[in-house]
């Protein structure tokens, strides 16, 4: 017992252990079959074979097949034998051996129940007493503060709760870690980026005891912290710029307003229970005034919260109803995974098979966004968004659009005079005996057109098919017939000299005949003075090209009617004219004053429509009405009226808000916190961020647990307070460096006896190549950065330009916008930025409770040779060398201090001097050796962990 | 289980979660290995892979290989000859036509001004301009009656690619890799090899993973350096230089590893970086056809310039099916086979280009015992219509888009050999006879995988989606070797 007393201590946490004798129906067997068999044998009505596993009495009594089980005798127990058997349960799944086993003694020993069975199965009675007591549930009482051996090792009562299990292992703290690493780990906790060399320096030389906490002040007042610390809350509001849910997954233009609202208030420290309730129900916070006050404007735009899961309803093509309700479904796991860190998703076909979450539960949550989520009253993305538009705006709007109007009647003028001109050029090529009749057939509209007409039209596809859309092939046409006059021209006009040569030779006296025909064979400079003086009598022989209307009038009127024509031709560029007209249009739009919109939640005044409880989830097959309510484990079935008394909206929204926030919510607080400590310490006290369910983890420190959630609810929900609190506890200033001692005890440190070594998120490593290459663009707020496909299919930041067939075009840059934060990249669901979603991005679907942390060979990779990373090497040489200049010691230094926020050890420099001497060597003159070095820091493992 | 136990088990299953990666190198996920199923599958995320799975039955086919010719190639001028046509050159055609270009539209028959001639022992007739294939008449399955009935290129290449005509759906190569998983760890499962001339109609759309994860994306062997991205650095930067990065890496890292003794996630990302090298050696080895015989390098064609650079797609093709690649595709250029104009001139180029090469890899493989378990695939997203585009003479005549019957054919991997599969109408219009849908094709190529086109089904917004969607996709007897 003493040799592991750490284990002793995890075997009594977790209960799941219990001895053969002790087997009750309630505790040990019924959550067996809750799990497995109830769906067929017990809810819903649903009693297959007559049988039904609720009570220990149903079963006893059995269905078709006669008793189920036989108290005391395992070997005569139908059940048994099935389930042994693996026919029951039926499919691929069956019972582990362990529940089998559980069963069987539990039948040997008789069958105990923990008390009296009640008379008959109510909602109610789903929840047992074992489901009343787990954990999770009971109220936050905050505990007493520990006393510890060594009082001296603590800064904050934190660190009482993490020591005082620690001593009582026999362990202790790590010592401090050094000032370096501290600097490097808690810019990165705080703020995502690296400290420059001049704030370690700062921050190093500081003598004062003080200088930690100054630092700490520092850092959470930085713009910085709000970027950094709001991408976490993306993460289980599931922030999407785009709609998902259809292949176009159109874009969201108005959702970055949200993700500005969440950096603010990250920034402002807002209040988090206010920030809950905003975003929950900001539309009915707000003043109900038409015109809108930046308050309001906050609070409606808090509510795109709830307008962040997938939502395909604007796309055609799909099943609207199931596309409506599944917005919905991905609404409510949205809220229960984010705030009540419970899957209450899973009992929107079923009661949930391990937590105490009935179905009926989950359409009560479902009744509190019915009215503004109804999918009977459905409004699509557009017409839910909120204009920011003034008055004066709109006038305006409405002045340009008249003057567009406008052009559009002349644009259309001008269709209508090609269509008919192109008719004729048509009609002019074929037999003149056509033409009359086949203009008639033309003209006539298509629902009037006699037999006739249509076997003509038919006959001639190239005069049927004349319309607006496909003018610009007619345009084509008339540039190849052109071509074909030029050819024709340039013939004649050869044919038109040589004739015109050969009758005036001919029309020489016959004597001088020969003479002529001789002279003009000859080069103008060897010809003789008689040839020339020959020739200057009958000028008409040396007939040229620019000469031919003097001698030939017929054949120059000729040529030029060809000329004429072809130009004709050239000019009539249909196409190109009516674009004018769109240009035209476009430019005059230009003008409108750009409309804003807020993507909101908002519920019709007096809107209360039913929610129906929907047999196995299926929208098709409503049963029961149910009321708005909370969970009824938590004695909330009834806390929400179906209306309130003092909005005009039901105010359901609102009042669930409250209930989460009234600090008597058990999950609320404690979830949160939960993540706070999981974002420093790599692990929650919870480990399941978003389950605190029966199949999450148990807290590994409970009473620290309920004592940082009950200091957070006391301040007032303030954030950075708890961040406070953990920043300068000893616990989080400890080294990170694996001890013999722990390792023993708890290899997996869940004792927290030292800081982990955690890796970089995806967006921290983005930004921290951007800022050591010293590229960062530091511009807050606004519209997201665009993401592309490059030519390969890669996505990568970009405007995208594409032709008419989805090839890429050459675009322009985006003038720095590239290096922006990663919080301002659009996050299109069906474009995930390559290089964030090679480190573990999420996807939202619908959204992500927790992220993965992958160690896979595509990252080194992407470090190796992306041409994001060569790029930012590149980059990083170049400031060195502005900073330092050109001597390679001191370029390595700044390199060192620049990537990991310290100098080089001596065996460091020596090493880097000799690569960079290396790398001379290996590469072309016209290559930077530098920049190599650049690469090389920024692919280690000292760059991608904190330590 | 006890905490530990769980804490144990959840770090295992992260560790073997992979990573979604839109890298195109996202295929070397698989290295990890998760060696159990998670317990709870219904609450656990899925996990994605591309760890070799069991097809749901035998399979005939392991890996397929698609030579598509964008654009749509002629079928009464290549695969299926027409006399009626011939007999009617120049007469107003007798039927109804729909027109994609109207300003150059005509009614006049045009006949084919190419001889056809019976090949092999199973005498399929075959145009005098694809005299390779001519050679392995015996052993391809010539399918005549093809239809998408969608008459514009993106939208037939779409459905003929993803199986619906609309963008934004998981191409097949994805399907397939996401089915089946790769046989290579050290290479991408799916690639698509695209010409150096250019991207096809629809550009990175015809290789798009759509809403699968991005691990099931077809990886682009470019035309040129680096080949593939992220596996290779720029040019400057391989060799000695590379090497020397690499060495100086590991040593900064050995020694940050120093301090951090145990520390098993920083030596696992030591140990990626040489499996990451590794690869990057894989890859060009396997682009390396200079390791190839002179007879082969003669028998795709690489000895003359005309042939030289599809030729050379087709050889690094079949030294990928070797190593283990699951699904490539070869595209010609933009809209090479759009043959609207000047067919007399652009079409023998056209098929001077990939005839060689196509019928050298039908009969490498075949020589390789690879055959039977490769599916070969050569055709475009239409064909072409019976009468005249752009009636301004000989030299400049063209046909103009039909996708409601043409060919492509098919060898190896389970499909019958020297076969005629299905007819057109007397004018190669309308598919008539045994009309082959692309969905019917679709469910014909994964049931040679051993693919249950109703069990590979990925969960998406709440429903279960698959590469049919809800079409009437049929396994064809007729397409297949022994009818099965």
């Amino acid at each position: 017992m003493l040799r592991y007393p750490f284990l002793t201590w995890l075997i009594l946490m977790t209960a799941t252990a219990v001895s053969a004798d002790g087997l009750l129906f309630e505790r040990d067997i019924r959550p067996i079959f809750k799990t497995h068999c109830f769906h067929c044998h017990g809810e819903d009505g649903v009693q297959e074979s007559d049988l039904d596993l609720r009570l220990r009495r149903w079963i006893v009594a059995g269905g078709e097949s006669g008793p189920s089980i036989e108290p005391g005798d395992p070997s005569s127990s139908l059940l048994l034998d099935r389930v042994s058997s693996g026919e029951m349960p039926p499919g691929d799944k069956l019972l582990p051996e362990s529940d089998v086993e559980k069963i069987r003694q539990w039948i040997a020993r008789g069958a105990p129940t923990a008390r009296e069975e009640p008379e008959t199965v109510s909602e109610e009675d789903l929840i047992t007493e074992e489901d009343k007591l787990f954990w999770a549930f009971q109220p936050i009482v905050r505990p007493k503060i520990p006393n510890v051996g060594d009082p001296e090792l603590t800064q904050n009562p934190i660190d009482n709760f993490i020591l005082a299990r620690l001593e009582s292992q026999e362990l202790s703290f790590s010592e401090a870690v050094d000032r370096y690493p501290f600097m490097r780990r808690i810019h990165m906790d705080i703020l995502g980026l690296p400290p420059t060399p001049e704030d370690v320096k700062r921050y190093t030389t500081n003598a004062s005891p003080t200088a930690t906490k100054r630092l700490i002040e520092q850092l959470l007042a930085s713009p910085a912290y709000g970027e950094k610390w709001g991408r976490h809350w993306l993460d289980i509001a599931g922030y999407a710029d785009s709609e998902g849910y259809t292949e176009d997954d159109r874009v969201r233009e108005s959702a970055f307003r949200y993700r500005d609202y969440v950096i603010r208030a990250f920034n402002a420290d807002k209040k988090m229970d206010q920030f809950i309730r905003e975003q929950l129900a900001g539309d009915e916070l707000a003043s109900s005034s038409t015109i809108l006050t930046d308050d309001d404007v906050q609070k409606l735009t808090a509510t795109g919260f709830l307008r962040m899961a997938a939502d395909g309803t604007a796309s055609s093509g799909i099943d609207q109803d199931l596309a409506r309700n599944q917005t919905m479904s991905d609404t409510i796991e949205i809220v229960s995974t984010s705030l009540m860190g419970l899957t209450v998703g899973c009992a929107k076909c079923h009661n949930h098979r391990y937590d105490p979450i009935s179905q009926i539960d989950y359409y009560r949550i479902r009744a509190i966004f019915e009215p503004a989520l109804d999918w009977k009253l459905w409004r699509n993305p557009s017409a839910r968004q909120i204009s920011l538009y003034s008055d004066a705006e709109r006038q305006k709007k409405k002045d340009i659009e008249n003057e567009v109007a406008s052009v559009a009647a002349a644009k259309k003028k001008k269709t209508e005079y090609y269509i008919s001109l192109t008719l004729e050029e048509e009609l002019s090529e074929l037999d003149e005996s056509l033409r009359e009749s086949l203009r008639t057939a033309y003209t006539t509209p298509s629902d009037k057109r006699t037999a006739e007409h249509k076997q003509l039209l038919k006959e001639y596809p190239s005069v049927q098919n004349i319309s607006p859309g496909s003018l610009y092939l007619y345009d084509r046409r008339r540039d190849e017939q052109a071509r074909g006059l030029d050819t024709l021209r340039s013939k004649k006009e050869q044919q038109f000299i040589n004739e015109t040569r050969q009758r005036s030779i001919a029309e020489a006296p016959l004597d001088v005949q020969e003479a002529l025909r001789d002279a003009t064979g000859i080069k103008a400079s060897e010809r003789s003075q008689q040839q020339q003086g020959l020739l200057k009598k009958y000028p008409a022989v040396l007939v040229t090209k620019s000469n031919l209307a003097t001698f030939n009038a017929e054949a120059a009127a000729e040529l030029k009617d060809l000329t004429e024509r072809a130009t004709l031709f050239r000019k009539t560029k249909s196409a190109d004219d009516l674009k004018s007209y769109t240009d035209q249009i476009a430019e005059i739009r230009q003008r409108i004053p750009k409309e804003g919109f807020i993507r909101a939640l908002t519920e019709p005044k007096g809107h209360q429509p039913a929610t129906y409880l929907f047999h196995r989830g299926d929208h098709q097959q409503p049963l029961q009405k149910v009321a708005p309510g909370g969970l009824s484990i938590l004695r909330a079935s009834q806390a929400i009226a179906p209306q309130s008394e003092s909005l005009a909206t039901t105010g359901r929204r609102l009042a669930f808000a409250k209930h989460l926030t009234s600090g008597d919510h058990p999950l609320v607080a404690r979830v949160i916190v939960n993540r706070i400590w999981a974002q420093f310490f790599g692990r929650g006290i919870v480990a399941s961020l978003g389950d605190f369910g029966k199949l999450g983890e148990r807290p590994t420190h409970p009473e620290l647990l309920d004592w940082l959630t009950s200091e957070f609810v006391r301040s007032g929900w303030q954030m950075k307070h708890l961040q406070r609190l953990i920043l300068s506890s000893a616990t989080y200033q400890q080294s990170s460096r694996r001890r013999a001692s722990l390792e023993e005890v708890d290899p997996d440190n869940l004792l927290l006896g030292r800081m982990p070594v955690r890796r970089l998120e995806s967006e921290a490593l983005r930004d921290s190549l951007l800022a050591v290459s010293g590229e960062l663009n530091r511009e807050m707020y606004g519209q997201a950065v665009p993401v592309r496909e490059d030519e390969v299919g890669q996505i990568v930041i970009g405007k995208e330009m594409l032709d008419g067939e989805r090839k890429p075009v050459k675009g322009s840059g985006l003038g720095g916008q590239e290096m922006r934060r990663s919080i301002y990249v659009q996050v299109r669901r069906s474009r995930p930025l390559a290089v964030l979603e090679t480190f573990d991005a999420p996807r939202m679907t619908p959204n992500c409770s927790q992220r993965s942390v992958s160690n896979v060979a595509p990252q080194p990779l992407m470090m190796m040779n992306s041409d994001f990373s060569i790029r930012c090497s590149e980059r990083f040489a170049e400031r060195i060398r502005k900073e330092v200049g050109q001597q390679t010691p001191q370029q390595a230094v700044r390199a060192w201090e620049l990537a990991f926020g310290r100098a080089p050890e001596d065996g460091e420099l020596q090493a880097a001097i000799q690569y960079l001497e290396q790398q001379t060597k290996s590469l072309p003159d016209n290559k930077d050796p530098l920049a190599t070095l650049c690469h090389a820091l920024i692919s280690t493992n000292q760059f991608l962990y904190i330590d | 289980m006890n905490v530990i136990q769980q804490i144990a088990r959840r770090r295992f299953l992260q560790r073997g979660a992979l990573n979604l990666s839109a890298l195109a190198t996202a295929w070397l996920i698989g290295q990890d290995k998760v060696q159990s199923e998670p317990t709870k599958p219904d609450l656990e995320r899925a996990a994605f892979n591309l760890r070799p799975k069991p097809p749901h039955r035998e399979p005939r086919a392991r890996a397929m290989i698609s030579m598509f010719m964008q654009g749509g190639p002629s079928q009464m001028d290549l695969l299926d000859p027409k006399p009626e046509l011939n007999r009617l050159d120049g007469q107003k055609f007798p039927g109804n036509i729909k027109y994609d270009n109207a300003a150059q539209a005509s009614s006049k028959v045009l006949g084919s001004p190419w001889k056809f001639s019976r090949h092999g022992e199973s005498g399929i007739d075959i145009s005098e301009l694809l005299p390779h294939l001519g050679g392995i008449a015996d052993d391809i399955l010539l399918v005549r009656s093809m239809h998408t009935g969608v008459n514009n290129h993106g939208q037939s290449i779409h459905a003929l690619n993803t199986g619906r005509s609309q963008r934004g759906r998981p191409s097949l190569g994805s399907w397939m890799t996401y089915g089946l998983g790769s046989e290579t760890s050290e290479l991408p499962a799916y690639v698509a090899m695209t010409d150096p001339n250019g991207l096809p109609v629809e550009g990175v759309l015809n290789w798009s993973n759509g809403w699968l994860p991005s691990l099931y994306q077809g990886t682009v062997i470019r035309p040129r350096e680096p080949r593939i991205l992220n596996l290779e650095p720029p040019s400057h930067l391989l060799g000695e230089t590379q090497n020397n990065y690499l060495n100086f890496v590991d040593r900064l890292n050995r020694s940050h590893l120093k301090e951090h003794p145990g520390e098993s996630e920083l030596e696992a990302r030591i140990a990626n970086y040489e499996l990451a090298a590794r690869m990057q050696s894989a890859a060009q080895e396997a682009l390396d056809i200079k390791q190839e015989t002179m007879a082969t390098h003669r028998l795709y064609g690489l000895d003359k310039p005309e042939t030289q650079e599809f030729g050379t797609r087709c050889l690094i093709a079949r030294r990928l099916v070797e190593r283990g690649v699951r699904f490539i595709q070869l595209f010609t250029k933009n809209q090479y086979w759009d043959h609207h104009g000047s067919i007399r001139t652009a079409l023998p180029k056209s098929c001077m280009k990939v005839d060689q090469g196509a019928a050298a890899l039908v009969t490498d493989l075949k020589q390789r015992g690879l055959l039977d378990s490769t599916v070969v695939h050569w055709g475009g997203e239409m064909g072409r219509l019976p009468v005249i585009q752009n009636d301004a003479g000989n030299a400049k005549v063209g046909r103009d888009h039909n996708t409601y019957g043409f060919s492509m054919w098919l060898a190896g991997g389970g499909f019958r050999a020297g076969q005629i599969h299905g007819a057109t109408d007397e004018f190669g219009h309308h598919a008539i006879k045994d009309i082959v849908h692309h969905y019917d094709y679709h469910a014909t190529l994964l049931h040679l995988f051993g693919l249950d086109p109703d069990r590979l089904v990925f969960r998406r917004a709440g429903r279960e989606q698959n590469l049919l969607d809800g079409q009437s996709g049929q396994v064809i007897p007729g397409l297949l070797r022994n009818n099965i």
